[in-house]
């Protein structure tokens, strides 16, 4: 398969990077690691004029603590995510979905957390080849006015399934975006923006140059299922963050559910209903997964492959065990 | 034990060196000077009229040599057998499916040719379009082809007689039925031709093939050039199972284009092109009906199995007959009637694949353990009551000389302890054994023999020349180590000349698992011939009897004094002295009958021999997920003889990840509107070397006395059987029988809760 | 397209190429440098046939831009090899029975290679799971996995490792 013709940058900073983004915008896209940006390429469903990759740009590859938050460059490698001790201790849902994510031979070097949150949202109608696509009217992805995947929709039903997201999400994280002259931190909350075909908030002169996760003495936990062990993207995953007062309450928690909607889903309502539980308090736990599977259902279509059924009821399956694994590492913290 | 010196040992492959080093070629690999690059311009819609093709756009476009059209050819139909020729190699009237070849082009380079390819503008009148067997029987619209009634392809009926008397003294009676999607071959090669004519007008193809003599003969008739024109040469080829056999489109057109160029073209398929426009393996809907005594053996069957053949016939008569000849094969089934019907629809055409049939297998054997938990007898003691034996003849009248059936299943069944196990796993662990037999040929007319020659250099090193062909499963090595030692030589005296058109004989090809018994024993006919040669010469120098000679490591020399012996090397060279060549040939023929065919006449003898394969898989299933692991698989199968015990394993291992992991766990094809939704490696879900189970190898000899040094059929008795012990595992596993495969999560997941519901209830 | 012309280090060797922006290093080496070894099987970094090494790291040369691969030292599977002297881990898998098509063979190398070099005694997981991303339709692994464990390290009850004299 081939990729399309199109002009190829590489600026030595992030300046740099920031003029072209303000000369050329809606022309350029920004080149990570590619294993996304490229297949999509291939396929024929985006063809920029212009390549500006980011392979100069060491300063974006970085792991780091400041003060309470931890810092990590858009550019990181997930390898490196994944061996970052602190990472693995202060932020597990991110190093366990890390883990996750593809296969070693594609983490280890060539995959970016970067790139990893700002993947495109799939659907098996969309992600096809080109002959794929011709002989039937466009998707509302594709630029036209139809959803295969859910009749008469009047948008794109297309799924998030960045693992990353999912559990940064629920890690309360915010991006730093840059741009000419300018720099903004939004929380993952918002930048996510539910929309099927431009599913965050980045314009397409900014740059994303940090993640930043908040610590707050919370554990974290990310669970997900994916037809094999490796290689695939999840069908249905959930992030999770429990923290803990002196008294093995709950104080605060957050739920978060990938790959079921348009972009991951905070259950503000749901993990809400935490606050104030035991951390042994199972029943609640079973309880706030349903009621999980109850939010998350209603987002969903049958666009990634496993039955519909299937994908919400498994909802309650993986926010469980994520709370479970979260609140056991509290205990364990705690002892 | 064997005196054989080569046969029977652990040999690494011949091949094997290129291919660690990255030199293998395989067709995507060649390059010739002048060489332009071919694409296919494919129908985007499932049933369509074609009414107009203007290539003027694409014909001007720089770089462009090349088009071609339906109008370019002389629209002849081509099929497998006479009364199956139904598909040309570029559509004239209409496409049939989403993929179906309307054009051809051929560019200076590949951006050019696709280019080109959005160039060509083809107007189209959509045809109402059917996508299910059922619905496609029942349709009143446009038939997919006009002379194929209610779109049924073939009709493949066999009848004992007496199975409705049978079924009436049956003490017990049982009907289900099992459904299956599609499934898909996935080859690591995806598929690409390369075709040039020389100086002398002669046709010379490079491509992936399952024998390419069955390539060969439809390009002949498609050019109407004689058949030694056609040169189909040998190539590294990345994977067939079944799957590569017939000649592809893509062949004719390849050829067609440098034609008209005069220039050497090359198509290389994307992955997609290779799931969508090769071949698939069939979605089956099948009923078995079982009457057996109270003892569990089966009186009477009934099968009736609906495949979804595609838009083409393909191997259709054989397609829609194999899955239930491997029962037929694999049990004793007193009477049985079996209706299988092939029939089109407007998808990718189906064709042989190594599990053809996993629903239908893995269906019966999951009736035969419903039968055997009603009646109260175990798994495997109801097998052992069915199984085939030695010295039978099958439902279809095929005599069955070499089998151990029975010792696969208590060699497996020992070896995995599911004795022990069966009733006292804990729950939701489970254990299920599959047992199956696949035939070692297909009756093929003029194509059913194999004929090698060989020839002695004046080194003392031979030349052997097959027509067999290598897939990647080892026939090459399979061959060397058989002429070697016949001969007497070292694996690194043989150079092997095989699967070319120009310079082997015709040969059955590797799709009817017939290579090493069929083109294999041509070899070893051909080797002895030649080592009379040698004899003969040596004899005279050393002063004995030719009888009283053996060759070995280079030398003749004679059996009871093996200190008095002769270099080959020398015996070759004074044959030379006194004007006297050596060389020989030697052909194997089988005997079946030559009257049986797939429809008008499914009974006599089938093949020589028959393998028999049991597979017995553990499994633990996450009763929250449905995700199965497996913790261990025991394969088993009766190969005949072990010609290469290490090649063997590679076989039954490739076959449990491929019937067994993928087959009944994670691979099918879903659609949407006649379009492939998972045509691609990311979305079809083939097995991991992180997933695959621990698997134990068990090889049974039952010495066929046909078959060269008793060898026949191996590894793919474990495919099938694999299917069978997967989906029998997981049944146990979870107290529900299946009846849809494969058995994704979310169909056991449904399977508990609706048993736990009956349960509560 | 205009062309732009670089130099890639390539089994320790300088090689000088022209390679448009969106050539892929996998188009570079097999179109422009014969070095055919590397495969294209699915085309968008699942399959792994197309792995090469990077500054010792297994990548997927489909998915990499040729122009990005300038200034990293390159090992395809034609380096592996010495000259005719085959690597422990090639000899391993002829040994074992390793290769089937051997269309997946380079890609599994190379990935191999590069776990072998950081971990020379891998185990049986650790291998399974750095071999992920290689898919192989052919042979189960098993006897893919055997090789990469035995490579270098023969096993006595292995009756396919070969001592070396």
């Amino acid at each position: 398969m081939r990729l399309p013709r199109f002009e190829y940058l590489e600026p030595g900073s992030i300046k740099e990077a920031c003029d072209l983004l303000s000369t050329h915008g809606d022309d350029a896209k920004i080149l990570a690691g590619g294993t996304d940006l490229l297949v999509r390429m291939k396929k024929g469903l985006l063809k920029p004029k212009i390549i500006i990759s980011l392979k100069a740009l060491k300063e974006l590859s970085y792991i780091k603590k400041e003060d309470s938050y931890i810092k990590i460059g858009a550019k990181t490698p997930i390898a490196d995510i994944i061996a970052s001790d602190l990472i693995q201790k202060e932020a597990k849902a991110l190093a366990s979905s890390c883990e996750k994510t593809g296969a070693v031979t594609i983490q280890h070097y060539r995959g970016t957390i970067g790139g990893n949150i700002l993947q495109d949202n799939r659907c098996h109608h969309y992600n096809q080849s080109a002959f794929h696509r011709s002989g039937r009217q466009a998707c509302h992805k594709d630029g036209g006015k139809i959803c295969y995947a859910r009749d008469e929709s009047d948008r794109c039903n297309s799924t998030c399934q960045s693992d990353g997201a999912t559990a940064l999400m629920a890690l309360n994280a915010a991006v730093t975006l840059v741009k000419k002259d300018k720099k903004r931190t939004i929380d993952l909350v918002n930048f996510y923006s539910n929309d099927g075909i431009m599913p965050h908030a980045m314009e397409p002169n900014e740059l994303l140059k940090e993640i930043i996760i908040p610590l707050k003495g919370a554990k974290s936990a990310y669970h997900r299922l994916a037809c094999r062990s490796a290689i695939d993207y999840p069908i249905v995953c959930a992030g999770v963050l429990i923290k803990p007062d002196r008294k093995n309450k709950i104080r605060d928690a957050r739920i978060v559910v990938g790959a079921m909607g348009r972009s991951p889903l905070f259950l503000a309502k749901v993990s809400s209903s935490l606050k104030g539980k035991s951390i042994n308090d199972t029943n609640a736990f079973k309880k706030a997964s349903r009621a999980s599977m109850d939010s998350a259902a209603a987002f969903a279509v049958h666009n990634i492959g496993a039955s519909l059924e299937y994908r919400c009821q498994m909802v309650s399956t993986m926010v469980f065990r994520a709370l479970e694994e979260a609140a056991r590492s509290a205990i364990k913290a705690e002892q | 034990m064997s005196d054989y010196t080569i046969i029977g040992k652990r040999m690494p492959r011949v091949d094997s060196r290129a291919k660690v080093m990255g030199k293998a070629k395989f067709t995507a690999d060649l390059k010739l000077p002048g060489m332009l690059v071919g694409k296919i311009k494919r129908s985007p819609h499932a049933h369509a009229r074609i009414l107009d093709i203007d290539t003027s756009k694409a014909l001007a476009l720089p770089g462009v040599k090349a088009v071609v059209t339906g109008k370019d050819t002389n629209g002849t139909k081509w099929g497998v057998f006479a009364y199956t020729r139904d598909q040309q190699f570029i559509q004239v009237e209409k496409a049939r499916y989403i993929g179906d070849e309307v054009a051809g082009v051929a560019a200076v380079d590949e951006e050019t040719a696709l280019k080109a390819l959005d160039l060509i503008e083809v107007e189209y009148e959509q045809l109402p379009a059917v996508f299910d067997p059922m619905e496609a029987m029942a349709s009143k619209t446009e038939l997919i082809h006009e002379d194929f009634p209610d779109n049924i392809n073939v009709h493949v009926n066999i009848d004992t007689g007496n199975v409705d008397e049978n079924f009436e003294k049956a003490y017990y009676v049982r009907e289900d039925t099992f459904v299956a999607p599609e499934e898909s071959y996935f080859q690591a090669e995806p598929y690409a031709v390369m075709a040039r004519f020389d100086h002398e007008d002669c046709l010379e193809v490079f491509c992936p093939n399952g024998g390419p003599h069955m390539k060969s003969k439809p390009l002949s008739n498609a050019f109407k050039i004689p058949l030694h024109k056609v040169k189909i040469k040998k190539v590294a080829i990345g994977g067939a199972f079944g799957g590569r056999s017939e000649i592809c489109p893509a062949d004719y057109i390849c050829a067609l284009l440098a034609k008209k160029t005069g220039k050497p073209v090359k198509i290389e398929f994307t992955r997609e092109e290779n799931t969508i426009a090769t071949r698939q393996g069939h979605a089956m809907i099948t009923t078995h009906k079982t009457g057996v005594d109270k003892d569990g053996r089966v009186l009477a069957r009934e099968t009736t199995c609906y495949m979804d053949g595609g838009a083409y016939s393909s191997t259709g008569p054989i397609a829609a007959s194999v899955p239930f000849l491997s029962m037929e094969q694999a049990y004793r089934m007193g009477s049985v009637r079996y209706n299988g019907y092939r029939v089109y629809t407007n998808k990718p055409i189906r064709g042989m694949i190594r599990v053809h049939g996993r629903g239908f297998a893995a269906g019966l054997d999951t009736q035969l353990d419903m039968i055997a938990d009603h009646l109260g007898i175990d798994p495997v003691e109801i097998r052992l009551r069915n199984s085939r034996q030695p010295g039978d003849y099958t439902s279809t009248k095929s005599f069955v000389s070499s089998c151990a059936m029975d010792e696969t299943i208590l060699k497996a069944v020992k070896k995995s302890g599911f004795k022990e196990k069966w009733g006292k796993l804990p729950p939701f662990h489970g254990i299920g054994i599959g047992t199956n037999s696949v035939q070692t040929g297909f009756p093929m007319g003029i194509r059913g023999g194999s004929q090698s020659f060989i020839k002695f250099n004046e080194d003392g090193e031979a030349t052997v020349m097959s027509g067999v062909v290598d897939n990647g499963q080892g026939n090459d090595n399979m061959l060397v180590q058989i002429a070697a030692e016949e001969l007497g030589l070292l694996p690194e005296d043989i150079h092997l000349v095989s699967a070319d058109t120009e310079t082997t004989s015709s040969d059955p090809g590797s799709y009817s698992q017939v290579s090493t018994f069929v083109g294999g024993h041509a070899v070893k006919i051909a080797a002895r011939n030649c080592r009379e040669k040698l004899f003969k010469v040596a004899a005279k120098v050393l002063k004995v009897g030719p009888e009283k000679l053996a060759a070995r490591n280079r030398l003749i020399f004679v059996k009871d004094d093996p200190e008095k012996s002769i270099t080959i090397k020398k015996v070759v060279r004074i044959s030379l002295l006194n004007f006297n060549s050596v060389n020989a040939e030697g052909g194997y023929w089988p005997e079946v009958d030559m009257k049986r065919e797939w429809v008008k006449n499914p009974y006599g003898q089938m093949c020589e021999a028959f393998s028999f394969g049991t597979t017995i898989v553990e499994v633990k299933v996450d009763p929250e997920t449905g995700k199965v692991d497996v913790l261990e698989v025991t394969a088993a199968q009766d190969v005949g003889y072990a010609l290469n015990p290490l090649v063997l394993e590679g076989q039954f291992e490739g076959s449990v990840a491929m019937g067994g992991q993928g087959g009944m766990l994670t691979e099918y094809h879903e659609w949407k509107d006649g379009r492939c939704i998972n045509p691609t490696m990311l979305d079809y879900k083939l097995p991991l070397a992180c997933d695959m189970p621990k698997i134990n190898n068990i090889i049974v000899e039952s010495v066929d006395p046909k078959g060269p040094y008793g060898a026949k059929e191996a590894g793919m008795s474990i495919a099938m059987s694999a299917a069978q012990g997967y989906s029998a595992a997981v049944s146990n596993a979870i107290g529900v029988y299946m009846d849809s495969f494969p058995l994704t999560p979310d169909k056991i997941l449904l399977a508990i809760k609706e048993k736990n519901e009956k349960n509560q209830s | 397209m205009k062309k732009i012309k670089i130099t890639l280090d390539i089994n320790d060797k300088p090689f000088e190429v022209f390679a448009a922006p969106n050539n892929t290093l996998l188009e570079v080496l097999r179109d422009e440098l014969d070095l055919t070894g590397s495969k294209e099987s699915c085309g968008e970094g699942v399959c792994g046939s197309c792995t090469v090494q990077m500054d010792g790291r297994p990548v997927r040369s489909c998915l990499t831009l040729a122009l990005e691969a300038r200034g990293c030292k390159i090992k395809t599977v034609e380096g592996l090899a010495d000259g005719d002297e085959l690597s422990d881990l090639q000899e391993s898998f002829i040994d074992h029975g390793a290769v089937q098509c051997g269309f997946c063979t380079p890609g599994m190398l190379m990935s191999a290679d590069a776990l072998l070099k950081e971990n020379p005694e891998p185990d049986e997981k650790t291998i399974r799971k750095a071999l992920a991303g290689n898919i192989c339709r052919c042979t189960g692994y098993a006897k893919i996995v055997e090789a990469v464990a035995h490579a270098g390290n023969p096993r006595e009850h292995c009756p396919d490792c070969k001592t070396k004299e």
